[in-house]
């Protein structure tokens, strides 16, 4: 019952998220893209006069950022129903920044503005890709070695740990978060962000216990003991930090944590699986240990390496 | 126990018997992720120095007045506090260095060596012992940090300390970030390996 | 219970000293970070420019700072530019002109701030916010130096931040008066030691040297190796004439890719071509608006 309540809600989030690039501008376009690298696609909501869309000066295009640099079209293609058009501009358009497009006398409307932009779903998942694969944070940025080293000997201290780690990280991120932008920020309080963010974790870790002990106290049995790794583990004070530097809104501190969290996991799990094949092999002596495990993870780092670059949406 | 040891033994101790990096292998996060020049090393290990004294011998000098069920929020209290500090006067004094560090410098309150050494040895002996062994274990880390700096940036890009020894670039692998991985494991394996054949030449 | 109030008391104490001392630490390196961070840029303008410490600016020359902001009244949007007005000496006055997005004069307003407040953010918004009145928003977008020599420009400085392979990267460009580069600086970046980060080596930077603007707004990549002569030249490893000469060679050329590194190196080219059309438009745009509404400025 409450949990196809949440799934529904879940579902209706996605749906209005994925949507955002429709526009609300007199109901005149429908929906706007990006097409090829100098286009931009624009579908109208009902037919409009072929003259009237394919006259590049009834459009002014711009970078959002860039009110007064207005863009140069070279011809637009209308298409015989008269419902989508595509502009096509002299420069390739730089498709990070949202564009802003006013059409003045089109489709029997004055005037009327609608922005084109990477659809924002895509932004966010782009972000928890970046955190999982692209800038993993054991194996790209080299944070949370010692626990990573501790607990990747076996698959199942492996899971757990990541899977505390991760609900860990996703509660303090958000505090933290609420905490940079209602406190911190207004107060010009920002040399306090270490002190107010380990804080935030250590209650994290401390609230999670003590729950965990009251409402699941077998879960409690096989989980618990990795509570207090995760306060030494460096990634949970980086992560926070991050936000803060780049100053994220909730969503994409959500996504960040959440990737963070799964890449810990995901590293975690392929170090798992990579040592209990090693406990099988011929070790030379003075590797045994630590050092064969450091060689592997930098042969993984070296795998990881492969993504960077790697652009989703 | 420890607290009969001379100061020289502390920071010998520090240095290598129980070296963080190499023998208790605790806060390796910047030794892969930062060593890739002496000069990183240098600065990240001052850091760690700074923040470990002053932080062994604040608990050690307030030992009497922490209430034990709150012992660790106060441990991370007062290291949260000195790694602010050193964070901003790093920042503000030496602001070129202080930016290839990146997050680092931060990140020092989440060492799992501090919060280690503060609870099992400056919560218990007196200042002065604190203040040796916390030299010890930060001088410790410095050592280490130098010493992979030196491995990966002689390897990696033919200099010391930026000035250029070699006059090419041997490998230009080991200063990528994934190749701090190798040079930690393989000087661990090093040390391993000497300390097992010192104790077979003693033996036989 | 008492120990309970113990506790709370000593954990509060604590806090307090705790946030004491990282207080003071911070009021005390905050003035030291602000004058590190000047003293940078001083530095990095100084060498665009072509002097140093040993070669120090001369007296004849003059910056001028003007800082460009995004005004909106409602829905509309508008340019706006904090100038330096004339006989900015003794009196430091400013003058905020503002122009619509179609390149048309709009007003201009008085604003009263020193010299030294002009360079903080904080202070500079909140006098341009009093001398438009509360009705406007305003938003700084960015600031660019306008070098004087006597009575002419000789330069100008702008800063730009653009995506790179990694995150972003920082530059400062320097050009000339007809808009070809002088100068590139690399500011901040975050690539690949050995790789991307090469950008900030001589052989990349200054290719972008005394390429003329109509080069500027078609510039790319290309992937073939740097010829050896020209690579001397951009060391420095030649006699300054002669590096001249072969760098003028080369003025028609498009940018020598960085080996390993092509999209570091297509960044920062797209980005300096962006950065510099913008500023293109945008500074004839303001010098016609000056022009016609005789507005009297220092360059």
């Amino acid at each position: 019952m409450i949990r196809t309540k949440k799934l529904i809600f879940l579902a209706a989030a996605l749906f209005a998220l994925g949507f955002s690039s429709l526009v609300q501008a007199a109901g005149l376009v429908t929906s706007t893209e990006f097409g090829a690298e100098n286009e931009i696609i624009v579908s109208f909501s009902h037919s409009v006069d072929l003259g009237e869309a394919a006259d590049p000066d009834r459009y002014t295009v711009f970078e959002e950022a860039d009110p007064d640099i207005r863009l140069a079209i070279t011809n637009i293609d209308v298409s015989s129903d008269g419902k989508r058009a595509v502009i096509a501009f002299a420069d390739p358009l730089n498709t990070t920044q949202t564009h802003i497009v006013n059409t003045s006398g089109i489709g029997g409307v004055a005037k009327s503005s609608f922005s084109v932009s990477k659809s924002y779903l895509g932004y966010l998942f782009s972000i928890l890709i970046s955190a999982l694969l692209i800038n993993n944070f054991v194996f790209t940025k080299y944070l949370g070695l010692c626990v990573f080293f501790g607990t990747a000997k076996r698959k199942e201290t492996a899971k757990g740990m990541g899977v505390v780690f991760t609900v860990v990280i996703v509660v303090a991120c958000s505090m933290s978060w609420v905490l940079y932008n209602y406190v911190m920020k207004p107060f010009d309080l920002n040399y306090l962000q270490i002190v107010i963010f380990i804080g935030l974790t250590s209650l994290t870790v401390q609230a999670v216990d003590t729950v965990l002990r009251k409402v699941n106290p077998v879960m409690f049995k096989s989980f618990g003991v990795y509570l207090v790794l995760v306060i030494a583990n460096c990634i949970i004070i980086a992560v926070p930090l991050l936000m803060a530097s780049n100053e994220y809104n909730y969503f994409e501190t959500f996504m960040l944590s959440l990737g963070a969290g799964g890449g810990f996991l995901l590293a975690l799990y392929l170090m798992s699986s990579v040592s209990e094949r090693l406990e099988l092999a011929k070790i030379p002596p003075s590797f045994k240990g630590l050092p064969i495990a450091f060689i592997v993870a930098g042969q993984f780092a070296m795998a990881f390496l492969g993504f960077s670059g790697l652009q989703l949406f | 126990m420890a607290n009969e040891n001379s100061s020289f033994q502390l920071l010998a101790n520090g240095i290598l018997k129980e070296n963080p990096i190499f023998k208790l292998a605790l806060s390796m996060c910047p030794a892969v992720g930062i060593s890739t020049t002496v000069m990183n090393g240098l600065l990240l290990g001052t850091a760690v120095l700074f923040v470990q004294v002053f932080s062994s011998v604040t608990i050690s000098a307030l030992k009497n007045y922490i209430h034990p069920r709150i012992r660790i929020p106060t441990y991370t209290l007062t290291i949260a506090t000195w790694v602010t500090v050193i964070d901003l006067s790093l920042a503000a004094f030496f602001p070129l260095a202080y930016a290839k560090m990146g997050i680092f410098v931060k990140i020092i309150v989440a060492f799992a060596i501090i919060t280690m050494r503060l609870e099992m040895f400056a919560c218990k002996e007196p200042v002065s012992d604190s203040f040796w062994d916390g030299l010890g274990m930060g001088l410790g880390f410095l050592v280490g940090m130098v010493v992979i700096g030196f491995v990966r940036e002689l390897l990696g890009s033919g200099a010391i300390l930026g000035y250029d020894v070699l006059g090419f670039k041997p490998l230009l692998f080991f200063i990528l970030p994934s190749a701090g991985f190798f040079v930690v494991g393989l000087m661990m394996a090093f040390f391993n390996w000497i300390e097992v054949a010192y104790a077979q030449r003693k033996k036989g | 219970m008492k120990n309970i109030l113990t506790i709370i008391f000593r954990l509060t104490v604590s806090c307090l000293i705790a946030g004491l001392i990282m207080g003071m630490t911070f009021v005390f390196t905050n003035k030291a970070k602000k004058a590190n961070e000047h003293a940078r840029e001083e530095k990095v303008v100084y060498s665009l420019l072509g002097y140093s410490k040993a070669n120090p600016i001369p007296d004849s020359m003059g910056l001028h700072e003007i800082f460009r902001y995004v005004v909106s009244d409602g829905e509309t949007q508008s340019i706006g530019y904090l100038l330096p007005s004339e006989g900015h000496g003794e009196a430091e006055s400013f003058n905020f002109v503002r122009i619509d997005l179609d390149g048309k004069y709009l007003d201009s307003s008085s604003v009263t701030i020193t010299g030294e407040k002009v360079k903080e953010q904080k202070d500079r918004d909140a006098a341009v916010q009093i001398a438009l009145g509360a009705g406007k928003g305003i938003r700084f977008v960015d600031q660019t130096i306008v070098v004087t020599e006597g009575d002419g420009r000789f330069a100008y400085l702008l800063g730009g931040k653009f995506p790179g392979y990694k995150t972003h990267i920082a530059i400062m460009l320097a050009l000339d008066p007809s808009y070809s580069i002088l100068g590139l600086e690399v500011m901040e970046h975050e690539e690949d030691p050995g790789l991307g980060a090469e950008i900030e080596q001589d052989y990349f930077k200054n290719q972008f040297k005394l390429k003329p603007f109509e080069k500027i707004k078609s510039i790319e990549v290309v992937k073939t190796p740097l010829p050896s002569e020209y690579f001397d030249a951009l060391e420095g490893r030649v006699d300054e004439s002669a590096a001249v000469d072969i760098m003028k060679q080369y003025s028609d050329q498009d940018i020598y890719a960085l080996t390993g590194a092509t999209i570091s190196s297509a960044a920062v080219s797209s980005g300096v071509r962006a950065m510099t059309k913008k500023f293109a438009y945008r500074l004839d745009t303001l010098d016609r608006v000056l022009n016609e509404q005789q507005i009297a400025v220092p360059f």
